[in-house]
């Protein structure tokens, strides 16, 4: 355990000391010294947006289920704390145990976002671990990763010792028991690294090289020791309804960004837009019975005390019992005062009696996602909703009484034009006129449009992954050719940083090239990069051109269908040759239907939609 | 029908304030299925109210808090709370009030327990010494900020008569235990860590600021000149 009187002193000094406490409801605490391997679970954020991860609520009871096996957690500290952490030399310790995460076996970091990259470093360097996996002897944990991004782990390749592709309920009870074995037999660092690149899903960046053409693409991949895989295939829970569900949830005292009851009712996506990483890597669609979630959700309600419940998944208005569930939901829960809300609405399925049964009490915000402004581009991203679909949902909740709605759009979507960016204002105008063109008496409440615009950014395992970025001279250009038309005060128009989206582009489809980037950033001060207060985009472009690293080769070059690139060697299930064909329809703007209504042979196994198996 | 309740908050959960505080109790309630009765309204919340909120970081032997529920046995109440309730904060004690009187308009002293320490030995006598002729002087003054809109306003404010008494209890060493009685509520407040600052100020104590950890032992009442517990 960590000195209490030196953490006593800190936490008097710091914004919301209860980040650094833990003792929540539904935490876990056993003796250190009972347990045979010791895990430190670790979102890359601080405690109010790591809190919020269903995937940790998940892993951390399963885990903790083991009677052998122990699950803490560990955040990133704010800056106050971390300043008064260093002032007092107090390691990273974990919430639980207060034990210091150098003493675990395991420091497992989720990876949902690459410009949390640097506060991994940040991370490892609190807890006095060596930042480099090859510097890492027997006294330290073992660094892994998992997560979406870690479909390309590459970037971050010198940081981490393994990383687990895929979802993580079987494979982590793998991975831990498999340690277990090894720490009780012959101990030897190397020998369990590569046992444990043996397991399905397990990628051990150490075992492989990467060899460079002059032009600075990918040449080969080669391993570097016998029988380790070539490729690396991701994990997949088959049945959701038998694969291990958390009836508990720790319980924070202070109010973090997701403070309620969440469920998941099912992984994976149908729709299959085309910049959609999500949509792709959770492949095939898996839904838990309606049955299973109302009985989870009986059981997580009591036992949390939460006053709201929401179903989470990619497109939750795609659940097929959908009313059904909400049915059983409300006649369960209305009583008792709680709520059940549906994060995720597309427009298309967006249902109109779910709806009005969901809000009865509360009306908040409406939020929607065309995506982009004109019904040719969303059909060159196969956003698969029209303008009609919109007009006739706004204009029901416009009726119903909603006043407040959110617009979601993306600049620099490949193909776009400035009629295609014109749009997004358009539609803005065209929502707001549909509320003055209600008569007076039907008009409730005070009109809001919000639309907002993120750049895009072109992801791995998507069928734009060979696009090359908008330049940030474009995207400035086209965010002020919207902004300038919008002279409403009932339309306010948002826009992400260019800046940011750029650095997000470089990393995201980076190479193991990208590591040394990252690593100097940090060491030049870079953290919470994806806090606008603390972005420093002009040390990453100092550090970039101090390395020689061509930010542009990354994040604006189009890569031909034949590179070699960087996270080819990780299988997603969904194969290349489907990726190619879709990118091929989207220039062609031909839209590809859901998979629902026809098969197209995606390539993922053990799919049940229509048409499915060998396709 | 008004249940007064008393419960403590120590360790670690001195760093949860006031808001999350009532946060931890309405999901308590709720995991304990107790008949609590809600607002009307758009939002309907739970009718409860704690008396005379403790500041982020300070333990507490005795808070209390008047809840509003249908009838259940007080012993039901305090027995299913505290299987639910983190274990750092437990209820001491519940009784069902006759009249209502609501306990924020009650609370008129707060009894402390400071514990600090100071840069060099002192015996006892020499550190009573300081601190008794500290309290004998005339006025002892603080600072306080008031915040008038966008300003800020210092203010000099005379807390002799705030302090009720205050002893030392022990000395160790370097280190330093009072007890103090400091008005509290809406005829007068003061902050033990305002007391704190003006003795550091003022004395020759050197007092480690940052070493100072302050408990609330209890919540008095007052009539008549005499103080009592409003439970």
């Amino acid at each position: 355990m960590i000195n209490q009187k030196k953490l006593d002193r800190v936490l008097k000094k710091v914004e919301r000391p209860a980040r650094y406490i833990g003792m929540e409801e539904n935490s876990v605490t056993k003796d250190l010294e009972k347990v045979k391997v010791k895990f430190a679970f670790s979102f890359p954020d601080i405690y109010d947006v790591g809190m919020s991860h269903l995937g940790l609520h998940i892993l951390y009871n399963l885990i903790n289920e083991e009677e052998n096996l122990l699950c803490e957690r560990v955040f990133a500290p704010w800056t106050d704390m971390e300043a008064e952490m260093r002032h007092e030399d107090l390691p990273l310790f974990t919430l639980e145990s207060k034990e210091e995460v150098k003493n675990f076996d395991f420091l497992g970091f989720t990876l949902q976002y690459e410009m949390s990259y640097t506060n991994i470093l940040n991370i490892l360097d609190l807890s006095k671990i060596p930042l480099l996996s090859k510097d890492r002897t027997d006294e330290y944990p073992f660094v892994i990763a998992g997560g979406p991004c870690a479909y390309n782990p590459e970037p971050i390749a010198d940081f981490i010792d393994f990383f687990v592709i895929g979802e993580g309920e079987e494979v982590t009870l793998e991975i831990l028991k498999l340690y277990k074995e090894h720490k009780e037999g012959q101990w030897d660092r190397e020998e369990f690294l590569k046992s444990v690149a043996q397991i399905q899903g397990v990628y051990v960046p150490k075992f492989y090289d990467v060899i460079y053409n002059e032009d600075g693409t990918i040449k080969e991949r080669i391993s570097l020791i016998e029988g380790i895989p070539s490729t690396i295939d991701k994990r997949m829970i088959k049945d959701l309804d038998s694969m291990f569900s958390p009836e508990k949830m720790i319980v924070p005292f202070i109010e973090t960004v997701h403070d309620r009851v969440s469920m998941e009712i099912f992984r994976g996506c149908t729709h299959g837009c085309r910049f959609c990483q999500a949509g792709m890597i959770y492949r095939p669609i898996r839904e838990k019975s309606v049955d299973k979630i109302v009985e989870l959700a009986d059981k997580l309600v009591k036992n949390t005390g939460y006053e709201n419940i929401s179903l989470s998944s990619l497109s939750s208005c795609d659940y097929s019992e959908l009313y059904i569930l909400i049915t059983k939901l409300m006649e369960k829960f209305e009583e008792k005062k709680v709520g059940v809300s549906l994060p995720s609405l597309r427009l298309d399925s967006f249902s109109i009696d779910i709806l009005k049964e969901i809000e009865k009490v509360r009306k908040s915000g409406l939020t929607f996602a065309p995506e982009a402004g004109s019904q040719r581009l969303r059909d060159v991203i196969n956003k698969g909703i029209t303008e009609e679909d919109l007009i006739n949902t706004v204009n029901y909740v416009f009726k119903e009484g909603w006043s407040t709605i959110k617009l979601y759009f993306m600049v620099g979507l490949p193909t776009e034009t400035d009629e295609d960016v014109m749009g997004i204002k358009d539609l803005a105008y065209k929502v707001k006129d549909m509320f003055f063109d209600l008569p007076k008496d039907e008009r409730k409440g005070n009109l809001k449009v919000t639309a907002s615009a993120s750049c895009f950014v072109p992801k791995p395992f998507t069928p734009f992954q060979w696009v090359g970025q908008e330049s940030m001279d474009e995207f400035y250009r086209k965010i002020y050719l919207v902004k300038n038309s919008i002279k409403d005060n009932k339309v306010t128009f948002n826009y992400h940083d260019p800046k940011l989206s750029y650095l997000e582009a470089i990393i995201a489809r980076g190479d193991r090239r990208i590591s040394k980037l990252i690593l100097r950033a940090w060491e030049k001060g870079c953290k919470f990069d994806g806090w606008s207060e603390y972005f420093k985009y002009d040390t990453w472009i100092e550090t970039l051109k101090e390395l020689n690293i061509d930010g542009d080769f990354y994040a604006l070059r189009n890569r031909s269908l034949e590179e070699n690139l960087p996270w080819d060697f990780i299988n997603p299930g969904v194969s290349k040759d489907y990726l190619m064909r879709e990118y091929k329809r989207s220039l062609e703007e031909q839209t590809t239907p859901d998979c629902r209504q026809q098969c197209r042979g995606c390539g993922i196994k053990g799919c049940t939609m229509t048409g499915g198996g060998d396709n | 029908m008004i249940l007064r309740v008393t419960f403590n908050k120590k360790n670690y959960l001195r760093y949860i304030g006031h808001l999350d505080l009532m946060r931890v109790f309405h999901r308590s309630f709720n995991r304990a299925d107790i008949p609590i009765k809600y607002s009307e309204g758009f939002n309907p919340h739970p009718k409860f109210s704690i008396a005379h909120p403790l500041s982020l970081g300070i333990e507490s032997e005795e808070e209390y808090m008047d809840v509003d529920l249908e009838y259940i046995p007080a012993e039901e109440f305090v027995e299913k709370m505290n299987s639910v309730l983190p274990r750092d904060i437990q209820i001491i004690k519940a009784v069902y009030l006759e009249k209502e009187e609501s306990i924020a308009s009650l609370i008129a002293w707060a009894f402390y327990e400071i514990n600090f320490d100071i840069s060099e030995d002192r015996t006892k006598e020499e550190a009573e010494d300081i601190i008794n002729t500290w309290l004998s002087k005339e006025e002892i003054m603080i600072t306080k900020l008031k915040k008038k809109g966008k300003k800020k306003i210092e203010r000099q404010e005379n807390i002799k008569n705030l302090i009720g008494n205050l002893i030392l209890k022990e000395i160790n060493d370097n280190n330093i235990i009072i007890e103090t009685l400091l008005k509290s509520g809406d005829n007068g407040n003061l902050k033990p860590i305002n007391l704190m600052e003006a003795l550091n100020r003022d004395t020759t104590l050197n007092i480690d600021m940052d070493s100072i950890a302050i408990k609330r032992l209890g919540l008095y009442a007052e009539k008549d000149k005499n103080i009592y517990k409003p439970l």
